[in-house]
């Protein structure tokens, strides 16, 4: 049992007060069983919380004393497990408060309304706060007190005196003069009120009837009329309008159903009645809510009405029952990751030496934010950490580099019991799995722990980024004593490290209205973020927070085999040129809170399950391949952001603590692709990043003498260069980078992934708004980056092309292949932007200043630009002169990967016919819908011997090209390659962040090369080449508006092999090109098969 | 062996020539430790005694003496409470090292440092070199080298060779094979490296160096290099031809005192 909570008497002294068994002294019309269940909504009628056993409503010194002896403890705890109370009273909001005193732990969860439904106020952990209240225009306000005049001289001539008095603001009341012993009415003090009961006076009805009358003669057709014995109130609103709104925001808003709903009301004859009428005004379910009744009854039960005996008793009794099955289920419902093992990403045990690994593998990310999967409670080799996506500064360190500024790590919790603090490392670590559940993105961790005092404990933790509202982030985390008992503490805490980064100043306040803190940083020359975070004791949990030693903390007394849980919420707001204002991350910190963590995840879970209904690759037959793909699938869409144009992808992803967010033509080549089949809205968000920041890249290609858009090969929250000039070698030897200078290929490939986009999602307005200016800019820079020489043709000199090894070479051929295909698409484009939407066009040339002249320039540097193709052999020469280096004996290059730039010494990988990565070979893949086969092949055969894939952006473009060219081995050899590079055991390379390029490439070889899927002009090809253990490969696309799920099954074996391709259509026509010959597929499930080597027919089955 | 926690170093005298020598590097390491040093000379019986250590300065050295079999007696005052054992070798190269120094490097399973003749002296322990091939269980050298070394005003240089293998052990962090940016991927690799295989915080300086190479060659080199007074290298008991060439090479020309730290066999 937890240790007793002052200001929680209610499971141990509620319950020695409720004696009776739960409905024992039920007298249903509806049966006991009726309240023995959940409700999600309790409408809880004032007079029921402030009358006795008797029945009669008590003063206020005794029902101060009922409340603080349990029904404020016990609304608080309703509230904090997840239920919606609403207390209907007829007196004002001071004195319903003033006696109440409930504080729930958040706000959203409690709502009064007094005055007759006239006002709704939410109460939070700093009282009450007005919601709403029907205030009456100043012609309502006459016309009631012109029925309220109306009734009182119709009263008085029926011979019941009365007088106007003062009610709420949206209510007259009209209050019957006292009468003497006599019947003759008097003011002295020998006199009682009278009452319309009394003999002589008129009927209830017949005053409701006068009223309602009175009413709509003075112009108020549908007012509330309440008969008090002594009193009558004509008023705009009534327990209806109560009960109404309950009905629309708590019930249905909510998504709750009628069954969910309670009311208790008290027993009192008259009232009732008239609640259980007004109840079914303004519920039209409302028989299949449960209405019990409070108190004792001299008649019957309204039909449906449940009774129960005691006045606030009563009442507590009911609320208890709740509290203890929402407990019950709180303290059994801890989430549980998905079973499925093709969905689990699972590490065991805690290995030191690989914890930077799998705190980057275990990332929860959601593309505006990434958390590194640290250990709660951290340990000597952690290295926790939250990025925030689009928030740099500039380093103080030589050279500066534009970095991220990292928020507090939000994740930390420390958990102690007695004095000793849970540790991996702090005895004997019995058990520990770490589990990314991949179908709904949530990172699981389960531990048991022997402390050095020998106690057993195990602990279970849930977190998550909310890909539901992207500002938040999640974490449940129980701790169970197993053999002991004993006090434990779960202590939040925030890591801050910023010392000579980008971080000008971390900035800490207290939330003010909950425990917790708001941190503010700023970077230095750049934006900044604030996180809000709490920690609070989950719903059901029996530890409370408490200040021990100035430090807020959560805990009890536990026995053993009690879970102690609690519930972290952070919420983060970012600007990417400030710092924003606290506020902001308050208010999303305050909806993640009222929400609740169940719902929370519920919402983020239902995110991620229809993520993945875009996007899922399956591959049977193959669990490496499979689980390797899912894990790539997973990080990219963690890592991309739908909407926020403003951020792109890093090339280590949101959980990386290298290349500091900056942005490579990773994300265009190698990761857009993905998006642009799966989730085009994200693709078209990364390539509006690209447009937002055309300045920078104008600015750059000015400064290098060119024209157009250069774009910076590292770009970060500004779109300029932040490549920094120099940097490191392994002995701390400065080492020049020339990539910022030379690499010019990223502005070819920014605008092939525009077409790629375009062509791809058939977005017009992307294109017309966008698309045709990133082209026709990048074209522009091109055409005046080539120089015309004395052959007569045009050169692009001293560039680096992908193969990195070789720097300040002339007449790369993947760049001069690319940047003509750039200045041909991009007058193509123009073209088409003249004929749909010629005044977009030609404001558009005005405002580039772009001729005809200009562009006749473009069209005679596209067709006499070098690009070093040999029609003999078929082979484009890497770079002017590359046939002439130096040839390595291919053993040198063994085994691969390797960097032989390392290995062999940078001045024979400069001179030598050595490569790091594809290069004209990723040629082939990028213009695979335009190259010929033979092309190809003939590149691939000669560039592939002597690659040695010293990048992580090579194996998984050859495994695509090999492929589809039928070289299988390599191409699995490849893939196999390409998945180790994060995932391998013995290299550590994810240590530092994930390999996005890479993730994106293994998707490409997946689906382009064995799935053989790819677009030519408006139409997918589909031509696959499985590898042998692939018996079933499927994968949904979306195409050009419609969205397609194409799935390849292998059947039999040797001559009677075959393979079925399903194509399942749906929301449009799609162009199919199957052996060369072009299908449109319409809605529906399309089913073709070939025999081995054999051409697609059609499958009836 | 946490520095200085109640480490015993036991040196064994030959009775030779270089006695001194080496009690003289023994004392120096001893002190960098913060260790207690013990000397051992077993007696052969048909030869010399005590006189045979005249000369050497065995002042606030503990000597034992004994008589037997030379390395059955070290094994047995190891078994009764020494951690390390410090030993002389011939400067011939292997197996000429010395009988004794053979049969010892064959027979203990502690710690063992290694002096051969002419090595740097260590009056002050300043610089110490420590090859890491980057594989877990081939890093407890510097496990010890950190809990043993690791201070103030000291440098521990890990050194990695880079060789076209990969250690498969799980856990390994070879140089990297990838270098998507050389900029970012030394540095990071650095981090990491540093991190996974050491984490003291003494205040002594870590500095990663890397060579490329024959693995024996580069150690060597950047031992006289750096003026490196010690080297911790991990060692796994044995001295096949095919196995444990760096130690080898070390037992053969190190310019300096080696610690030879016992090392689990490696996994995979």
């Amino acid at each position: 049992m937890a240790e007793a909570d002052e200001r929680d008497p209610g499971s141990a002294a509620a319950r020695e007060r409720t004696p009776r068994a739960a409905g024992e002294q039920r007298e249903a019309a509806g049966g006991a069983d009726a309240l023995a269940r959940d409700f999600a909504v309790i409408i809880v009628d004032w007079r029921a919380a402030t009358s006795d056993a008797s029945g009669g409503l008590v003063g206020e010194e005794v029902a101060r004393a009922l409340g603080a002896a349990g029904l404020c403890s016990a609304i608080e705890r309703l509230t904090a497990l997840g239920v919606d109370v609403v207390l209907l009273a007829d007196e004002d909001v001071a004195v319903v408060d003033g006696l109440l005193r409930a504080r729930p732990p958040v706000e959203g969860r409690l709502f009064l309304m007094p005055s007759q439904g006239a006002e709704v106020y939410v109460v939070g952990p700093t009282g009450p706060r007005l919601l709403q209240r029907r205030q009456a225009a100043a012609e309502e306000a006459a016309a009631l007190s012109t029925a309220a005049e109306a009734l009182r001289a119709r009263l008085a001539a029926a011979g019941a005196a009365a007088d106007l008095a003062a009610a709420s603001p949206d209510r007259r009341a009209v209050v019957l003069r006292a009468r003497s012993r006599a019947g003759t009415v008097s003011g002295g003090p020998q006199t009682a009120p009278a009452v319309l009961d009394e003999g002589g006076l008129p009927s209830e009805a017949e005053v409701t009837a006068w009223a309602v009358e009175a009413a709509r003669d003075a112009g108020l057709p549908g007012v509330g009329v309440r008969v008090a014995p002594s009193r009558v109130e004509i008023g705009l609103t009534d327990m209806a309008d109560a009960l109404r709104r309950v009905h629309t925001d708590l019930v249905q808003g909510r998504g709750r159903r009628p069954e969910e709903l309670l009311v208790v009301v008290a027993s009192v004859d008259g009232v009732l009645e008239r609640l259980a009428a007004d109840l079914s005004r303004a519920v039209p379910e409302a028989g299949r809510a449960t209405v019990v009744a409070i108190g004792p009854r001299r008649g019957g039960l309204p039909p449906g009405v449940l009774r129960l005996e005691g006045g606030v008793d009563g009442l507590l009794e009911v609320l208890e029952e709740q509290i203890a099955r929402r407990a019950r289920v709180a303290r059994e419902r801890f989430p549980q990751p998905v079973a499925d093992p093709a969905w689990r990403f699972e590490v065991h045990g805690f290995d030191p030496f690989r914890e930077r690994e799998v705190e980057t593998w275990l990332t929860v990310a959601n593309g505006a934010t990434g958390t590194r999967g640290a250990l709660e409670e951290g340990s000597a080799v952690s290295t926790p950490a939250t990025l925030v996506a689009g928030v740099f500064g500039d380093d103080t360190s030589e050279p500066r580099i534009r970095k991220p500024v990292p928020a507090p790590d939000w994740l930390g919790l420390r958990l102690t019991m007695g004095d000793m603090r849970l540790a991996v490392t702090n005895g004997e670590l019995l058990d520990h799995e770490r589990v990314l559940d991949m179908r709904h993105g949530v990172v699981y961790r389960f531990w048991r722990q022997r402390d050095v005092a020998g106690r057993t404990f195990s602990v279970r933790t849930a977190r998550f980024a909310s890909m539901d509202d992207r500002s938040v982030m999640a974490i449940r985390a129980e701790a169970v004593p197993e053999d002991s008992g004993g006090r434990l503490v779960w202590e939040g805490l925030v890591g801050v490290s910023h010392a000579g980064g980008p971080t000008r100043e971390t900035r800490f306040e207290a939330l003010g209205d909950a425990p917790g803190f708001i941190a503010v940083s700023q970077g230095r020359n750049g934006g900044g973020h604030a996180l809000a975070v709490t920690t609070r004791p989950a719903a059901g949990s029996p530890i409370a927070r408490r200040v021990q030693q100035g430090r807020d903390v959560i805990g009890g007394r536990l026995e053993p085999g009690e879970p102690a849980t609690v519930d972290r919420f952070a919420a983060i707001a970012a600007a990417r040129t400030r710092a924003p204002s606290p506020d902001v991350a308050r208010r999303a910190l305050r909806r993640a809170e009222e929400l609740g963590y169940d719902e929370l995840l519920a919402r983020h879970s239902a995110a991620w399950i229809q993520r993945w209904r875009d996007a899922d690759l399956v591959v049977d037959g193959d669990h490496e391949a499979q689980r390797a793909l899912r894990f790539s699938i997973f990080h990219l869409i963690s890592t991309g952001h739908p909407t926020n144009e403003r951020v792109s992808i890093g090339a280590r992803g949101l959980g990386g603590l290298s290349y500091f967010l900056h942005v490579f033509w990773d994300t265009e080549v190698f990761v857009l692709p993905f998006f642009v089949y799966s989730h085009p809205q994200t693709a078209r968000t990364l390539l509006a990043y690209r447009y937002h920041n055309l300045d920078g890249a104008r600015e750059k290609a000015r400064l290098f003498g060119h024209r157009g858009a250069l774009f910076p090969w590292e770009s970060a929250d500004k779109g300029v260069e932040v490549t920094p000039p120099y940097g490191f070698g392994p002995d701390g030897e400065i080492v020049p980078i020339l990539s910022g200078l030379m690499e010019h290929h990223i502005s070819a490939d920014v605008a092939w992934a525009v077409w790629q986009y375009w062509k791809g999602t058939a977005d017009d307005d992307f294109m017309a708004t966008m698309g045709v200016e990133l082209l026709l800019e990048t074209a522009r820079f091109w055409a005046s980056r080539a120089s015309r020489d004395a052959d007569g043709r045009y050169h692009i000199r001293t560039v680096v092309g992908p193969d990195e090894y070789h720097e300040g070479v002339d007449d790369n051929a993947y760049t001069n292949v690319l940047a003509r295909w750039n200045i041909r698409r991009a007058a193509e484009a123009l073209v088409w932007l003249e004929g749909a939407d010629p005044k977009r066009a030609r404001a558009l040339r005005a405002r580039l200043a772009l001729r005809d002249r200009e562009l006749a320039q473009w069209t005679q540097v596209a067709d006499t630009l070098v690009d070093g193709f040999d029609p003999k052999t078929l082979i484009y020469e890497q770079f002017a002169g590359f046939h002439q280096m130096d040839e390595v004996p291919i053993e040198k290059l063994r085994p691969r990967p390797m960097a032989a730039d390392v290995l062999l010494g940078r001045e024979v990988t400069l001179r030598s016919k050595v490569i790091k990565q594809a290069d004209t070979v990723m040629l082939c893949h990028v213009l695979a819908d335009e190259l010929p086969r033979e092309v190809m092949r003939a590149n691939y055969e000669y560039y592939e011997p002597i690659t040695c894939h010293g990048s992580s952006l090579s194996p998984s473009i050859y495994a695509a090209v090999a492929a589809r060219l039928g070289d299988m081995d390599t191409a699995l050899a490849d893939f196999a390659m390409a998945a180790a590079i994060d995932l391998a055991d013995n290299m550590g390379n994810a240590a530092r962040g994930l390999h996005m390029a890479a993730m994106g490439g293994l998707w490409q070889a997946a689906v382009m090369g064995f799935g053989g899927i790819r677009r030519v002009g408006e139409s997918l090809v589909v031509d696959p080449a499985l590898p042998p253990r692939w018996h079933r490969f499927s994968v949904p696309l979306c195409f050009r508006g419609a969205r397609l799920e194409i799935e390849v099954r292998r059947q039999g074996r040797g001559a009677r092999a075959a393979e079925r391709l399903g194509i399942t259509v749906e929301n449009a026509p799609v162009r199919v090109v199957l052996d060369g010959r072009e299908r449109t597929l319409v809605a529906g499930r399309h089913l073709f098969r070939r025999e081995e080597e054999g051409p697609w027919r059609k499958d009836k089955a | 062996m946490a520095q200085g926690q109640g480490v015993n170093l036991l040196v064994a005298l030959g009775g030779g020539p270089t006695d001194g020598e080496l009690l003289a590097v023994a004392r120096g390491v001893a002190a960098a430790a913060d260790w207690s040093l013990r000397a051992v000379h077993v007696r052969d019986p048909r030869g010399a005694g005590t006189d045979a250590l005249d000369g050497i300065d065995l002042t606030d050295v503990e000597l034992i003496e004994t008589e037997g079999a030379p390395v059955a007696e070290i094994e047995r005052l190891v078994a009764a409470g020494a951690d390390a054992v410090a030993f002389g070798a011939r400067a011939r190269p292997a197996p000429g090292i010395g009988g004794v120094a053979l049969a010892l490097l064959g027979a203990l399973d502690v710690p063992m440092l290694v002096v051969r003749p002419g090595v740097r002296p260590v009056e002050r322990l300043r610089r110490i070199v420590v090859p890491l091939e980057g594989s877990p269980s081939a890093s407890v050298a510097m496990k010890h080298a950190d809990d043993a070394f690791c201070a103030r005003g000291r440098e521990i240089v890990m050194l990695h060779v880079v060789t076209s293998d990969a250690p498969l052990e799980p856990g390994s962090l070879p140089a990297p094979r990838l270098m998507d940016q050389e900029h970012y991927e030394w540095k990071a690799w650095q981090e990491e490296f540093t991190m996974r295989f050491s984490q003291c915080v003494e205040g002594g300086r870590h500095r990663v160096s890397v060579r490329v190479g024959d693995p024996p060659t580069a150690i060597l080199r950047e031992i006289r290099d750096l003026d490196a007074e010690l080297v911790v290298v991990s060692w796994r008991g044995t001295l096949a031809e095919d196995r444990a060439p760096v130690v080898r090479a070390l037992l053969e020309g190190s310019p300096c005192a080696i610690y030879l730290v016992p090392a689990a066999p490696e996994t995979s």
